[in-house]
């Protein structure tokens, strides 16, 4: 197995964010997701999924309600507001800038400075 | 709206706590169970995966704590577990919590009573409607009185005022089923109660239509305290018919409970049409004269009129006054003031009274406070191994700041709660307190939400000011260092820190006991003061024939007889009789006299004399010198040339000369001229602060006044001549009214109040910080000792004398309270204007004071570090080396 990489600080949010826009989650099925379509390459703090989710639903970015779980237990469900759809955008938006800029800087070689 | 959004959630959190953690519970054992079954699934043995989902997922309880802390539930909670902590650990040192709350309940209960008079004559509205709107018309000749012609113009013809009402305080002889008392109220404009826009608790008020022609009205309105304690609440007294001053006058209503008039200090029992002053004084007065400044007068400004137009106005029609009118009103000028204390005439002095008292009391508070923050410090250094160790574990540093502080807060705010209470207790006191005077001299200091307002708020701050420096060292602690130190013996900043509060409070409590010692030298040279006369060994006795229906005749003669009655009673030295004398409240001027050699009396040249009507005897009997030439006798009658007696000040202002006797002025324009016959010596008249004011006496035979005092002098107690002289008077006229009966000493209470209201307060001021100095010190002194044991210990076995041990503890103390009163000393000096509006004709600079102040400061030093600097010295070497 890849060594796996550390988030990187604030990024939590925006992929807590993705993964549930693609449909309604149980915290536990976010973490899957992420690890998933990441294919394990990050490692996620499972404690402090629980703080995000809180505080991503306070500011209205998600909402919650409880369901049923495939194994027909009772599971909290999360699903994207209009808001954080917005809000999904504009940090999608940001980071790949930022990641455009960055990897600019690191592939600048000598002739170009 | 995010705002109320997030107080939604919060509230909702804080509500929903338990619906909000079962939850959260619910959610988290969701996790980790399907954690679990995932690892199951993928072959690892179920005991195994439970550890491992756990591991993964590391605490559970930080986990909850930070979605807790999202949702705000938070801060209640731990504000709620810090109060709880709090009341433990006071719980666990009920000496240090005693000690504390009482220094407290002290500090806080002596500025909220003087905040309570304050509120009380400063700050309170008076109890009518928009009273921000209500202004009092001082004038520029006599202050607060105006001529009744004077007001009728000012009412008629300004330009700004919704209303003026004139009112002058008058005593009045009230029968009642108890007999007939002499009592006070008020004669009162007839639009008084419309201007005020005060309601009628039973009836109604007179108004304007009710005051039109002298004597047309005899309406009365009673005070709801008369109502109820003179008439038994009577429910159908209105329509009813009382006499005052043997005349019958008709109930209106009552005024509501809490309405005692415009001043806050004067508390009438009735009212009565202005124009009824003929029948009440008993003969017009003042009413069409436009010399006699006696009519108050308040107005309501209209509404967005602001006071400087309105005084504006007024001196407008004062140009006119003094253009018609130069006799009385020339260079008249009107000023508006605020109402309730007779306008500035009291309101400047009290104010100025007040706020120095508040300021004083601001330093006790101030010691207090040093005092607790002191044996705080003491407590955090004995606490610090628990709070080190509470920060070890993971306590931030804001919180263990905030423990603290709320620690501080609870005991600041149970000693407020008991400060209050205190107050209370001291302000129903302070309420009863009357005067021994005949006067209705009554204010209600009681607390009301401002007082408790700002008890609360002096609490609060209290306890962010003597818990700020030992909740920042704490939180500041470096818990290592302080866990491994141990117990050792650590004298570091936090000593320093210490002793500065110690200097400080030296320093404030010189300054207290300096106000103290100044206000007692003070009161004592107040009653050692020559006065102009002797009080000691006088009584007097008051009636007043003109309210009873006698006419000048029969007044006249019944002062004789009255006179000649008490001069056989045995034991009398002397007697004699007059309308007041000097320093009681009743005193006249006039302005009028000017020398006999001059056509008219030049108006820049006015003098405002006191005057007083006496007889035979009045100078023997209240001690007062005669200077030169003879006392009146009983030949200076009706048809003898007119004379009078004046003092050494009158000689000077008047008649500019330092021999009187045999000089001749006249009082008032076209007046007969006045032969001077003697000279007095000068005295105090109206305040024991003015300085020689000119005084006038007239013989009783020739110049006839109804209000009367019998003065005595005897060997024997007050309380018995007092007695006999009642018996003798109701001898000669059973139904008359006898009033202001006592020693004179006790009829001077009134000029003396000042002095002795400054005097109590002071000294109860200079004892509390006496007693908070003695406990810091005895407290500083008692932890130094304690803390060093150990080293007192060593020095010991090393050989150490007793002598040496002492000097090593008391020289610090010595070093800090010889700091301190320098401090204070300095303190002292900067404060004198301060002083001096408290505590007045004394020097702050006084060296006896000075001298005072620093022995009691070091009497105060060496009691209070003289048993823990015992306990010192007895130190067992032994015991102390091995306790470590």
């Amino acid at each position: 197995m890849d060594k796996q990489l550390e988030l990187l600080q604030g990024t939590l949010d925006m992929l807590i964010l993705k993964a549930i826009s693609l449909g309604p989650l149980h915290g536990y099925g976010i973490l899957l997701r992420i690890q998933q379509i990441s294919k394990d390459r990050l490692e996620i703090q499972q404690g402090s999924l629980y703080p995000a989710l809180y505080r991503l639903e306070d500011q209205g970015w998600i909402g919650s309600e409880w369901g049923e779980s495939d194994n027909k237990r009772k599971a909290k469900y999360y699903h994207l507001t209009a808001a954080g759809k917005r809000r999904l955008q504009t940090e999608a938006e940001k980071w790949n800038r930022m990641a455009e800029v960055i990897e600019g800087i690191l592939h600048a070689r000598p002739e170009e400075v | 709206m995010r705002l109320w959004k997030r107080a939604g959630a919060w509230l909702e959190a804080t509500l929903g706590r338990s619906r909000m953690e079962s939850e959260m519970d619910a959610e988290l054992r969701f996790h980790l169970e399907a954690r679990v079954a995932d690892l199951v699934c993928g072959g690892m043995k179920r005991e195994e995966a439970q550890r491992r989902a756990q591991m993964e997922f590391g605490s559970l309880e930080q986990a909850k704590e930070e979605c807790r802390d999202v949702r705000g539930v938070n801060f209640i909670d731990s504000l709620v577990q810090d109060v709880r902590y709090g009341l433990r650990m006071l719980r666990k040192s009920p000496g240090f919590t005693c000690v504390a709350v009482l220094t407290l309940a002290l500090g806080i209960g002596a500025n909220t009573v003087v905040f309570g008079v304050v509120n009380a004559l400063l700050l309170r509205p008076l109890p009518v409607e928009r009273p921000s709107e209500l202004v009092f018309v001082e004038n520029n000749h006599y202050g607060a009185g105006q001529s009744f012609p004077n007001y009728q113009d000012l009412r008629d013809r300004n330009r700004t005022f919704a209303g003026l009402a004139g009112y002058r305080e008058s005593p009045m002889e009230l029968e009642t089923n108890a007999g007939a008392e002499r009592i006070w109220g008020y004669l009162a404009t007839g639009n008084y109660f419309a201007v005020l826009g005060v309601k009628a608790a039973v009836g109604r008020f007179f108004e304007q239509s009710d005051d039109r022609h002298p004597g047309a009205s005899p309406y009365a309105v009673l005070s709801y305290s008369a109502w109820q304690t003179r008439f038994a609440a009577d429910p159908s007294i209105v329509g009813k018919t009382i006499r005052i001053n043997r005349l019958p006058y008709t109930v209106l209503g009552v005024a509501p409970k809490d309405f005692h008039g415009t001043e806050l200090l004067y508390w009438p029992e009735v009212w009565v049409p202005m124009m009824m002053e003929p029948q009440i004084e008993r003969q017009n007065l003042w009413l069409d004269n436009r010399n006699t400044w006696n009519t108050w007068v308040i107005g309501r400004l209209q509404p967005n009129v602001s006071s400087r137009q309105a005084e504006a106005d007024l001196n407008g029609i004062a140009t006119e006054l003094a253009r018609r009118y130069p006799l009385e009103d020339e260079a008249l000028q009107f000023k508006l003031a605020k109402p309730g204390l007779v306008g500035d005439l009291l309101g400047d002095p009290a104010r100025a009274f007040a706020l120095g008292v508040l300021a004083l009391g601001g330093l006790v508070l101030l010691a207090a406070c040093t005092n607790l923050a002191s044996l705080l410090m003491a407590r955090a250094t004995d606490r610090q191994r628990e709070l080190a160790i509470r920060l070890a574990i993971g306590a931030g540093g804001g919180r263990v700041m905030r423990q603290i502080l709320t620690e501080t807060l609870v005991l600041s705010l149970a000693g407020g709660g008991a400060g209050f209470a205190l107050a209370e207790c001291v302000s129903q006191a302070l309420n009863r307190l009357r005067g021994p005077i005949d006067f209705p001299f009554q204010y209600s200091a009681n607390p009301d939400w401002r007082v408790f307002l700002f008890a609360l708020v002096v609490s609060i701050i209290t306890g962010g000011l003597f818990g700020a420096a030992p909740a920042w060292r704490a939180s500041t602690a470096k818990p290592d260092s302080v866990i491994k130190q141990a117990s050792g013996s650590s004298r570091g900043s936090h000593l320093a820190l210490q002793d500065a509060l110690v200097v400080a409070q030296v320093a404030l409590c010189s300054v207290l006991v300096c106000a103290c010692l100044l206000s007692l030298r003070g009161l004592r040279q107040a009653l050692k003061m020559n006065l102009g006369f002797e009080p000691q060994q006088v009584s007097v006795v008051a009636f007043e024939l003109g309210l009873a229906g006698y006419s000048e005749e029969q007044g006249q003669a019944f002062q004789e007889r009255a006179l000649q009655a008490t001069e056989q009673l045995p034991g009398v030295r002397s007697a004699s009789f007059s309308n007041s004398f000097p320093l009681s409240i009743d005193q006249s001027h006039t302005d009028m006299i000017f020398p006999a050699n001059e056509t008219e009396i030049r108006s820049n040249e006015r003098v405002s004399v006191n005057a007083y009507q006496v007889s035979p005897q009045f100078f023997a009997t209240m001690g007062t010198k005669l200077l030169a030439g003879r006392d009146f006798n009983w030949h200076d009658g009706a048809k003898a040339p007119q004379v009078a007696i004046v003092n050494v000040a009158f000689g000077k202002a008047v008649l500019h000369t330092d021999n009187s006797v045999g000089k001749r002025f006249r009082n008032g324009p076209g007046g007969p001229a006045v032969e001077v016959v003697g000279v007095v010596e000068d005295g105090k008249y109206e305040s024991l602060t003015e300085s020689r004011a000119p005084a006038v006496f007239w013989p009783v035979l020739q110049q006839y006044n109804s209000t009367t005092t019998l003065e005595v002098r005897s060997a024997r107690p007050a309380t018995e001549m007092v007695g006999e002289m009642r018996r003798a008077i109701s001898r000669l006229d059973p139904e008359l009214p006898v009033y202001g009966a006592g020693s004179l000493r006790e009829m001077l209470g009134f000029a003396y109040f000042p002095t002795r209201a400054a005097a109590i307060a002071l000294s109860a001021f200079g004892v509390l910080a006496i007693i908070l100095a003695a406990t810091g010190i005895h407290g500083l002194v008692a932890y130094t000792v304690s803390r060093r044991t150990h080293e007192i210990g060593i020095r010991m076995t090393l050989g150490a004398r007793r002598t040496q041990v002492l000097r090593l503890v008391l020289t610090r103390t010595a070093a800090l309270l010889a700091l301190g009163s320098v401090f204070g000393a300095i303190l002292v000096v900067a404060m004198g204007k301060v002083m001096a509006t408290i505590v007045y004709e004394v020097e702050p600079r006084d060296p006896l004071v000075m001298t005072g102040v620093l022995l009691t400061m070091a009497l105060l030093g060496l009691s209070a570090s003289w048993s823990p600097a015992r306990r010192a010295t007895r130190v067992d070497p032994i015991v102390a080396l091995r306790y470590e």
